[in-house]
């Protein structure tokens, strides 16, 4: 997964639920030294008994912004979708910077 | 170490001088699925011990650490008098599977196993536990308060406290009783106010009958005994 050109990640979902695998294995596949390099993250649990619904929601360098359900994605599929949109935005930098 | 257990040897076929690979004549061999000295087994026997002596057990969700962090986290966890353990997820899930069983190491067949163990779906990701000897909702309201803080690096996504199992609002909600020995003193004091003597005796005539019983039993049984001899 790209994960240069997030620049805000927020993740809600219920650690009892099946989300939980995508949903916090994608949390951790941020890279920590992106951490301390401003990309902000954020968590919110919910329980059984709340009506929100889980999500991944991600800012990007140009601010678009995307959202996704994780309840019936893997891994993968959610690293994919996202990276969609990120080599869009690596493509464009390559291009500016010649 | 080795002279006292020496010293207890031939009545104790205790399960902890099996899991140190020491065994006697007069004890079984414990048989495991993963060889005797291996990691596996050594790490099952060390979460066996982690979920079955500390009765306040956090589970925290960890991303990604570096270096100081960690250090900085483990510091201020031991400073509050607790533990942080990072897990393998495959062998805790299959201690959970295994936990009510008398050796999780041996080889069981599916039936027996627990495979709908409440805590067994906190296991998908970097998973930690974060263990406290004592049952003190003050510290775990502390932990929880510098947790709070830098919450895309640590946070606790379920707990285990005196065998329930709780979420992250039940376990807010924890947090907030006085200590158990104080718990236990109010009701002590609050016992004693309602009733006085009486609740004493109800208390006691449990015991008290089976006494009576058993005494009467035993009066019935000896004649016949000198009957017969």
């Amino acid at each position: 997964m790209i994960t240069k050109f997030f620049t805000k990640v927020s993740v809600r979902f219920n650690p009892f639920g099946k989300e939980a695998k995508s949903a916090r294995l994608f949390l951790s596949a941020i890279p920590p030294a992106q951490r301390l390099s401003g990309t902000s993250i954020q968590n919110e649990l919910l329980t059984g008994g709340s009506v929100k619904t889980p999500i991944v929601k991600v800012t990007f360098k140009d601010k678009t912004e995307m959202e996704v359900d994780p309840s019936n994605l893997t891994f993968k599929e959610l690293g994919n979708y996202f990276d969609r949109y990120s080599r869009k935005l690596s493509l464009k930098e390559s291009i500016e910077s010649q | 170490m080795l002279t006292q257990s020496l010293g207890l040897f031939p009545r104790i076929p205790s399960s902890s001088l099996l899991s140190r690979g020491l065994r006697f004549a007069s004890t079984e061999a414990r048989i495991t699925v993963k060889p005797l000295n291996s990691r596996k087994t050594l790490l099952m026997d060390t979460y066996k011990e982690l979920m079955e002596k500390n009765p306040v057990v956090l589970f925290a969700h960890h991303n990604n650490l570096v270096k100081q962090e960690d250090a900085f986290f483990r510091s201020q966890i031991k400073e509050l008098g607790g533990q942080m353990t990072v897990l393998r997820n495959q062998l805790f899930q299959v201690y959970l599977r295994n936990a009510h069983l008398p050796d999780p190491c041996a080889p069981t067949p599916k039936a027996e196993q627990n495979r709908t163990h409440p805590l067994l779906p906190l296991f998908k990701g970097p998973t930690a536990a974060i263990t406290f000897p004592e049952t003190e909702p003050a510290k775990v309201a502390k932990l929880l308060k510098l947790l709070e803080k830098s919450s895309e690096k640590l946070f606790v996504v379920g707990a285990k406290v005196d065998g329930g199992i709780l979420d992250v609002p039940q376990l807010h909600q924890f947090k907030t009783l006085s200590s158990k020995p104080e718990l236990q003193s109010q009701l002590l004091g609050l016992l004693h106010l309602l009733s006085g003597a009486g609740l004493v005796k109800t208390l006691e005539a449990g015991s008290h009958s089976l006494y009576l019983t058993l005494q009467s039993h035993h009066n019935n049984i000896d004649p016949e005994n000198k009957k017969s001899d």
